[in-house]
């Protein structure tokens, strides 16, 4: 929101708004799921833009038409808000065509492609495009990035010791670029490696894009103070 | 065949032409429409219209045939003439020891002349003897060599056409292969052989593209040459043919 | 028939754990998946434009079978012409029956076969064996698996689960004298013994990968020349193959040929592409005197009209969905428990079986991560698929009573954020007690199994819509005109929408 905010873009956060319903959807409790989705479609039914931190929710979104098959009014709002959702990243870069925000961030960075903001939704070239423009940053590739973390939602929770063999091998490979920081556009992803690794008590510090690029601003920000 | 069996043979194909309508009439219900009678139109079919117009020069196809075909543990040898090509497959049965060299029935190969080339060994030709056991002759040809209708630049394949004189055996049988084919007969997309074939009435029985040796990867994905099929593919193409 | 492979021992994710602590296992599929998935990657980019073909390999697919009654007609009739004799059969009962009652007229003491999925799904060796017709795997891989009395636990690498210690001791117990560990040994070994087998079977069974409709021909691809073998020696040939294995031309051949091998192991082509029509005739050298081909349903058909499974009838079983999925890579093929494993067999093995409740639980084992879908030459949506499953066990009252009283909760807090907030507040409170330094290692309630593998994260003690407020009326104090140049863009975003333009 300070980020956005740096642009003059005024930021609502509808305070109805609950759950996109994705963990019903997902494990097949539709009629549940819908009723998420209706909460979330009125919460933002008078918005512009609706910009989600999160690419799997902003996923979870474009199913919404095909939940409402039945029920064609409903059907034809979720189409509006489809229109209108993006992911954070791809939000800054192909909506507001913001690729460089002059943040500076010196430490040795890797990034984790999460699988329904980048397979499904196709966002690839914009957190690389942000990540490149942030001063002193250094950007090493993640062994197998597009590999999924296991996380899967509640696909965690019912087969765990699978989820907990690919957390393990994610975090292996993350360990692996001796990178300070993980950074990453889906905080269920980034909260199931952040989980392992303090498991392991390994001290990647685990990051969402939004707040490294802030951190990275405010940074840029003191400095130009300071010498100022 | 006796007539038992054939009897047999036809109830069999009655019971199946009968079982064929109740089959297809299924899939049509399922389909949500009636029988299809009528061949469907197809906005599209086959490879992409770009692909259609890959074409290589003469001189780059042979080289990506080669690189292709080598690629997957195969050689490729170049001959001007049939006499050169004989040259190279008799030089090679005598490097190796060759005793038994099994060859299609066919009068190019023959021309080879590897019967007088080669004395002490054995040279047969496919099919040639209603009594012989073929397959046994087969089984035990350390090499065999064979006419190829054409070779595939882009996938490094040769493809061999079936015939009374072209035993699909003599191919697959023999420890090492000679495949024998014209440098006109060498194209650059697998089309170029495979849509003909939809303008054959009638189309060979067997019709086998070979690109390489014989091989497996099922031990610990480890490479293996020469599994069931030859384990030593030569082709020679040959420059006036 | 022996009922041993069909029985299901325990649940996915019983079978997942065993699999899990074979760390043997886990590193040989892993090391191969990998390797097969970067060929495949490999192949698709030299090869080029490989999105285009993949659109026009699921095109065909897709037409072939919405016409499937048309072209399996016309397939059926022109393979008679070419003298074949064709089968049909609804189930797998009915698929061994036609092929033992061929077996027996030919009094046949022993069949070679090559690799072929579906005898696998109908258990012909077993069949062949109660009327005494030895039934011998003559692909390498099978071979192997099948001293080991073993099922495939993969599509195209049927041993990928067995290292060449354990290979090396199968085959020197089948060859009675002590074999090395070593590769080229052991498939010649394999070579010799199988030349044997090939030239005495009275019948070579062969599966399909396509079959051509317009000239009633099969096509087989593989690299070991068996299927050649199989096809060429014994006097008769059965050939198996699914219903929906059919493609309308040769011409179509062309696009399956590009995606077929590329996509399994990154080959520009298998070693051999063979195109079989009809058995021996007059003018032929050689080939079976006699050939017949049994056309199977067994559950196919049940995916035919269904707007949500039929491109599952698309697929052409490369297996570059096993080597994409991550959780293929770490529990094998075992663990699905059916003939199909990977994504493929999670959804395939429900849908063939008409998503009976035994096979119910396949379809969790999944993170829908999607990697099978970007995989897929023909862009089947198995992650979607697999959704649709778990839906239909939901529907259909099959799920877990526990899920269903947490999932029906999930409904009510989610739709009235009054409830949702006291959810939250609650969950603070109750949190105190295992929070340890903002998280949470405790290994209980459903938090078992996540936290076996990871700390759970505490619910922050001022939540995002807490803090809002706040951050709202700081945002407000210092509130920036809106930059020209980024609202400019933002107004041309909208009228494109409104124009009927979406995002995607």
């Amino acid at each position: 929101m300070r980020l956005l905010a740096r642009y003059g873009i005024v930021l609502e956060f509808p305070n109805v708004q609950t759950c996109c319903g994705q963990p019903a959807y997902n494990s097949g409790y539709w009629k549940e799921a819908r009723a998420a989705a209706k909460t979330i479609i009125n919460a933002f039914e008078d918005s512009d833009f609706v910009v989600t931190p999160s690419g799997s929710c902003a996923y979870m979104i474009h199913h919404y038409p095909e939940m409402f098959k039945e029920e064609p009014e409903w059907q034809e709002k979720a189409l509006q808000l489809q229109r209108k959702v993006f992911e954070f990243s791809n939000f800054l870069v192909e909506v507001l065509g913001i690729q460089d925000l002059g943040a500076r961030f010196p430490h040795k960075v890797t990034y984790h492609p999460s699988c329904h903001g980048s397979r499904l939704l196709g966002v690839k070239h914009e957190p690389m495009a942000l990540l490149n423009n942030v001063e002193g940053l250094e950007l090493v590739p993640l062994p197998f990035a597009e590999d999924c973390c296991g996380f899967g939602g509640t696909f965690a929770i019912k087969m765990s010791d699978i989820s907990g063999a690919m957390v393990a091998e994610k975090a292996e490979h993350v360990i692996e670029t001796e990178a300070e920081v993980l950074v990453g556009l889906d905080m269920g992803c980034l909260m199931n490696i952040a989980g392992h690794l303090r498991y392991r008590n390994q001290p990647v510090r685990v990051m969402h894009l939004a707040e490294l690029l802030y951190e990275g601003v405010s940074y840029s920000d003191e400095h130009t103070a300071n010498r100022a | 065949m006796s007539n038992a069996r054939k009897d047999w043979l036809q109830q069999l194909d009655e019971a199946s032409k009968q079982k064929q309508e109740q089959f297809l009439n299924g899939i049509a219900a399922k389909l949500q429409r009636p029988r299809m009678t009528q061949k469907p139109q197809r906005p599209l079919q086959g490879a992409p219209e770009f692909w259609e117009q890959f074409e290589l020069g003469e001189v780059e196809k042979l080289e990506m045939f080669q690189r292709n075909f080598e690629a997957a543990g195969g050689y490729v040898l170049r001959a001007a003439t049939l006499a050169d090509a004989s040259n190279i497959i008799v030089d090679k049965a005598v490097e190796l020891k060759a005793m038994h060299v099994l060859r299609q029935d066919e009068q190019l190969l023959e021309q080879l002349g590897l019967e007088q080339a080669m004395p002490q060994v054995k040279v047969r030709s496919w099919n040639d003897d209603a009594l012989e056991d073929w397959k046994a002759r087969a089984a035990e040809a350390d090499i065999g060599v064979v006419l190829a209708d054409y070779a595939v630049a882009y996938t490094g394949s040769l493809a061999l056409l079936s015939s009374k004189t072209k035993g699909r055996s003599v191919s697959l049988l023999p420890t090492l292969l000679f495949a024998l084919v014209p440098r006109s007969s060498v194209v650059t997309r697998l089309g170029e052989v495979l849509k003909p074939l939809d303008e054959l009435k009638r189309l060979p029985a067997g019709i086998h593209f070979v690109s390489g040796p014989s091989r497996s990867a099922d031990i610990e994905n480890d490479l293996t040459i020469g599994v069931h099929g030859p384990g030593i593919v030569y082709t020679i193409i040959i420059d006036e043919l | 028939m022996s009922t041993q492979q069909t029985e299901l021992k325990g649940t996915v994710k019983e079978r997942a754990q065993l699999a899990l602590n074979n760390d043997f296992l886990r590193q040989a599929v892993k090391f191969t998946t990998e390797r097969l998935r970067s060929g495949k990657l490999k192949a698709a980019e030299e090869h080029g434009n490989w999105e285009e073909w993949r659109e026009r390999g699921r095109q065909i697919r897709l037409h072939t079978i919405a016409h499937l009654d048309y072209y399996l007609g016309e397939f059926a009739n022109n393979a008679r012409e070419n003298g074949v004799h064709v089968h049909f059969a609804d189930t797998a009962q009915d698929a061994i029956s036609i092929a033992l009652q061929i077996a027996k007229a030919k009094e046949a003491k022993s069949a070679v076969k090559s690799k072929s999925m579906v005898t696998e799904e109908i258990h012909l060796n077993q069949a062949l064996q109660s009327i005494d017709c030895e039934a011998i795997e003559t692909d390498l891989g099978e071979y192997i698996i099948q001293l080991a009395n073993e099922t495939p636990s993969h599509i195209i690498i049927p041993a990928i689960h067995k290292n060449r210690y354990q290979i090396a001791e199968l085959l020197s117990e089948d060859a009675g004298e002590q074999l090395p560990p070593e590769t080229s040994v052991l498939a010649g070994y394999v070579r010799k013994k199988l030349r044997e087998k090939f030239l005495q079977a009275d019948i070579g069974v062969t599966g399909c990968n396509f079959a051509i409709a317009e000239s009633g021909s099969i096509v087989l691809f593989e690299n070991e020349g068996n299927a050649r073998m199989v096809s060429t020696v014994p006097k008769t040939q059965i050939t198996f193959m699914g219903m929906e294995r059919i493609i309308p031309s040769w011409a179509d051949l062309e696009v399956m040929a590009t995606l077929l091998p590329r996509s399994a192991t990154g080959q520009k082509l298998t070693v051999y592409m063979s195109g079989i029509t009809g058995p021996k005739r007059e003018e032929d050298g050689d080939g079976p005197e006699e050939m017949h081909i049994i056309i199977l349903d067994n559950g196919r058909s049940l995916q035919l009209g269904d707007p949500e499974f039929q491109e599952l009838l698309n697929c052409i079983r490369c297996g570059a969905c096993l080597n994409a999925c991550p959780v293929y890579r770490h529990i094998g093929g075992h663990a699905y428990g059916g003939t199909y494993s990977g994504p493929i067999g999670a959804v395939l093995t429900p849908a063939l079986k008409k998503n009976v409740a035994e096979w119910d639980d396949i379809a969790n084992a999944s993170s829908l991560c999607g990697a099978c879908y970007e995989a897929c030459p023909v862009k089947i949506p198995l992650h979607d698929m697999l959704v649709s499953l778990r839906r239909r066990k939901v529907e259909a009252g099959h799920d877990h009573p526990l899920e269903r009283v947490g999932m029906k909760g999930f409904g009510t807090v989610m739709s009235n954020v009054k409830v949702y907030h006291r959810a939250l507040k609650l969950g603070k409170l109750g949190q105190k007690v295992v929070v340890r330094d903002g998280g949470i290692r405790a290994k209980i309630g459903p938090l078992k199994g996540w936290n076996s593998h990871r700390v759970a994260p505490s619910i922050s003690k001022q939540l995002f819509r807490e803090q809002y407020g706040e951050l709202r009326s700081e945002l407000d104090q210092q509130a920036k005109a809106a930059d020209p140049a980024v609202a400019a863009r933002m107004r041309e975003w909208l009228t494109g929408r409104d124009g009927g333009a979406s995002h995607e």
